[in-house]
């Protein structure tokens, strides 16, 4: 937990340091989620906390978990390791909720355990390689591959990792909704 | 205005202001559209509103809008002066109508930040040739316009004649003069005369003018101030009221007789019949409006005395002029009015979200789970609790009253679009509008507006029948439309109700037919009235065989009912053929905050708005009924409900089996009856309505989330989703 608090307070830091696009281009929020570790552009993390009570939303895709009550604002959480398909895993007192902002909507991702914030250079990203992988659903959200000293991190779209094309059917009956209300 | 104009949202204010003035001016005209002129008032009004536009316009550079505003004044200022009495009135309405879109239009592009690019060479060279062609038509008559100001001086005269003068009224002539240094004497005399006013019967001064014009303190110095005054009080206590003091060096009261006050003033040479009275015909009622407008003008005068007031209550001490007998009845509610403040609707929208917080966080407070520690003494805690939740329900009741607006506005604007196309589809229509006053839900007005005008356009164009018909039906040539307004059981309901053809059965079904909607195996006779017409409302399905400019493509009402469901309402349709057909909308008062049930199945909490239950039954599993096919019915009190479960419906988890454990609801909606069985009823509760985000798909069933005491959400059931 306190590793947590730590880097909520990091992240805190580094928002606080300057809100401009800059200084926070290059800096990643890392995360583990089943064997791999992910990262994502700091810009879109609003913060991070601990794991709340869930309402389920029934008759909806499973990596959707339901809501929870942010300091009186409802958003929608998402469980990582079942939007990409993996074994869902048990929640404990590591399992975090990263909010993140993705072109205004709130979205929390239910996530294993909370890693650190990393700088990668441009030049460190590479695209992820196309062939010869078999596991073919982590490409859709997974834009580039980021190299930190030996360990690599698989950086996300959140757009993407919100908004795949398997969701676009969702999507636009979202949109539908939006305009009937 | 000018002050106004200083301050930052200077187009803002511009656009605000303009299209209250625009709307009023709407109204007038359609209030009078049916005359065979436009009253004086109206034609003032008018010119003074164009006046207004123009100048504000001038100031923000809207060339366009100045011109145009400017060309209908000038038409006004015509009839004004000169009352033509050959106006083509209804011609005169379209101009000012036309005048009134091309502004609105204007004003619209302005207001999204496009450049206002109108041209209103069109209009102007119209409203030139209207102008020219009354003008003309004048010609040849009398030439009243130079009658007209003799008139204004002489009339004045017959309210000398004070109707309440009795035996008992003495008259009197007052001299008042002012210590030389006095400062703002005007003020100083107006405070006479208004302590005067309290007893005065009749009351003429000079100078006249000593409200709008501090000029005239110099005249009060120099020449004193002469009162006339007719009241039932004897000299002593006239003396009492006007008496020397800081600022009065010296009153003389002289008592006179009745014929010397009507002869008016006597010194100073001037023009008599010009000096300002207070009439008395009118009604006490209307004495007292004025001496409280008097109040007010005093207190404005007292409260800024450098700036010389003119505005609310200059008409007490106005000479009646003749034609301007409305004017206290059209002035008064123009000084309520000054109690108003308009507030931008995001600021009311985040009050309301900020009160819906506040009312999320005392539930948080007073149940919190801390004061459920045993052996805690909580009644000073719990008085204050009371406290707090009554001021937190009284601010919610204001902020909800604040929000509600009366549906004036909106039926003004349906009043408009009769007047429109009745008048191009040739029909005469009386348009009536009943409980324009309901009031509703800010939020709610913007959803009813269009699917309420769409409703009126085809009542106007498919209702009501062509003048030939409706003469070969043997009904009145003119068409009756209704607009009605009222609230009942936390709705409003809205109806349009027209006196034309209603709508042809046979021909829906026709139709129906040919569309493949309707069941082939059925016959035409199984369907009920309700259901034929509800096809209407489906999209692309028109029996107009000619599509006119205003309806008949089929699409529309299939737009309405989304719109109105999208609100939570429901349209309704009555119609006999060849008497009418009446569309209601029912629709909730209020979208923020509902009354709700809070009920629980296995883990999860659900609410349900109150007014959708009709009853709670605990029930035996003797009362079921079930079909081989997994569907249950109830038998209550010889009614047969469908059962729903809602751990089995939403494939929840750990909710009660047995029907002995849980409860049933019996949900109302639209005269559809279903039972819902859930585990246990938390008990009632004020919720605040939020949409559940869209990253979620939509839910049958469910049409928002809450936030429950505990801070815990609870998903909103929407018992019409349910019994679809």
């Amino acid at each position: 937990m306190e590793e947590t608090s730590a880097l909520m307070k990091q992240v805190e830091e580094n928002q606080a340091v300057s809100d401009e696009h800059d200084t926070q281009k290059g800096k990643y929020m890392t995360f583990k989620s089943g064997n791999e570790y992910f990262g994502l552009e700091i810009q879109y993390v609003n913060e991070i906390i601990q794991l709340q009570p869930i309402t389920a939303i029934p008759e909806t895709e499973d990596y959707i978990k339901g809501l929870i009550n942010l300091r009186g604002k409802v958003i929608p959480v998402v469980d990582v390791r079942l939007r990409f398909k993996q074994e869902p895993f048990e929640y404990n007192d590591r399992t975090c909720i990263i909010v993140i902002n993705v072109k205004g909507m709130m979205v929390g991702l239910i996530i294993e355990k909370i890693a650190e914030v990393v700088e990668i250079k441009e030049d460190n990203i590479l695209p992820p390689p196309s062939i010869g992988r078999a596991d073919k659903a982590h490409h859709k959200y997974v834009y580039g591959i980021g190299k930190v000293g030996d360990s690599v991190k698989l950086l996300l779209d959140p757009d993407k990792l919100l908004n795949d094309e398997d969701l676009s059917v969702v999507e636009q009956a979202n949109e539908m909704n939006n305009v009937e209300e | 205005m000018a002050e106004e104009f200083n301050t930052d949202g200077m187009l803002d204010m511009y656009l605000f202001e303009n299209g209250q003035l625009l709307e009023q001016l709407q109204e007038m005209v359609l209030d009078q559209k049916d005359a065979d002129s436009f009253d004086e008032d109206s034609i003032n009004e008018i010119f003074r509103t164009m006046h207004t536009i123009k100048g504000s316009s001038g100031i923000m550079m809207f060339d366009e809008i100045t011109a145009i505003a400017h060309k209908l004044e000038d038409v006004f200022y015509y009839l004004r002066e000169s009352r033509p009495s050959n106006v083509p009135h209804l011609e005169l309405v379209d101009h000012v109508l036309e005048v009134a879109d091309f502004i609105s239009n204007e004003m619209d592009k302005i207001r999204n930040g496009d450049p206002a690019d109108g041209e209103s060479g069109e209009i102007v060279a119209t409203l030139d040739e209207f102008l020219e062609q009354i003008k003309k038509g004048e010609k040849g008559g009398k030439r009243r316009g130079e009658e007209i100001p003799e008139n204004k001086h002489e009339e004045p005269k017959q309210f000398y004649i004070a109707p309440v003068s009795t035996s008992a009224s003495h008259f009197f002539k007052i001299y008042v003069s002012f210590y030389a240094d006095t400062e703002m004497a005007n003020v100083h005399a107006y405070k006479v005369v208004y302590a005067l006013k309290e007893i005065a019967e009749d009351l003429l001064y000079d100078p006249e003018d000593i409200i709008s014009d501090p000029e005239c303190a110099e005249t009060i110095l120099k020449d004193g101030f002469k009162i006339l005054l007719q009241a039932q009080c004897s000299e002593e206590q006239v003396r009492e009221i006007v008496k020397v003091g800081y600022d009065i060096e010296k009153v003389d009261v002289f008592e006179c007789k009745a014929e010397e006050f009507l002869q008016g003033f006597d010194f100073g040479g001037q023009d008599t019949p010009a000096a300002q009275i207070i009439d008395l015909e009118s009604s006490v009622e209307e004495i007292d409006a004025r001496m409280q407008a008097a109040e007010s003008a005093a207190q404005e005068e007292e409260k800024k005395p450098e700036k010389p007031a003119i505005a609310p209550g200059d008409f007490v001490i106005k000479s009646k002029e003749p034609g301007k007998q409305k004017k206290l009845a059209k002035d008064k509610p123009k000084a309520e009015k000054t109690s108003f403040i308009s507030v931008s609707v995001g600021k009311m929208d985040q009050l309301m979200e900020l009160i819906g917080e506040l009312v999320i966080s005392e539930s948080v407070v007073l149940q919190n789970p801390d004061l459920k520690v045993p052996g805690l003494n909580l009644d000073n805690f719990n008085k204050a609790a009371a406290q707090l939740a009554k001021i937190s329900t009284d601010l919610q009741n204001v902020i909800m009253s604040m929000r509600m607006v009366p549906l004036a506005n909106t039926f003004q604007k349906m009043n408009r679009i009769v007047f429109d196309v009745s008048r191009k589809l040739g029909k005469d229509i009386d348009f009536v509008m009943v409980g324009e006053q309901t009031e509703v839900d800010k939020n709610i007005i913007e959803h009813i507006s269009d699917p309420l005008m769409h409703i009126v356009r085809n009542s106007v164009d498919h209702g009501i029948e062509s003048k030939k018909e409706r003469r070969d039906s043997g009904k009145s040539e003119r068409g009756k439309v209704t607009l009605s307004a009222k609230t009942e059981a936390g709705k409003v309901w809205i109806s349009v109700e027209d006196d034309g053809g209603g709508l042809d059965r046979e021909k829906i079904i026709a139709k129906a037919r040919k569309q493949g909607l309707l069941d082939d195996l059925k016959p035409d006779s199984a369907y009920t009235d309700k259901e034929v017409f509800q096809f209407i409302t489906l999209p692309g399905f028109s029996t107009n065989e000619v599509v006119t400019e205003y309806s008949g493509r089929g699409v529309g009402m299939d737009v309405v009912v989304q719109n109105i469901q999208a609100i939570g309402g429901t349209l309704e349709i009555e119609s006999k053929k060849g008497l009418g057909s009446i569309m209601s909308l029912k629709i909730p008062l209020t979208l923020a905050i509902i009354d709700g049930i809070v009920m629980e199945v296995g883990s999860s909490s659900f609410v349900m708005e109150t007014g959708a239950i009709k009853e709670f039954v605990r029930v035996t599993e003797d009362m079921m009924i079930h079909e081989p096919n997994g569907e249950e019915y109830i038998m209550i009190r010889g009614e047969c409900f469908p059962v729903l479960r809602l751990g089995k419906w939403y494939g929840l988890k750990d909710y009660a089996e047995s029907i002995e454990d849980g409860v049933m609801l019996i949900l109302e909606v639209e005269e559809k009856k279903i039972c819902l069985f859930v585990d246990r009823l938390v008990g009632e509760q004020e919720i605040v309505v939020k949409p559940i985000p869209s990253y979620v798909k939509k839910v049958k069933g469910l049409s928002g989330c809450t936030q429950l005491g505990d801070g815990s959400i609870a998903l909103i059931l929407d018992a019409a989703g349910i019994i679809e």
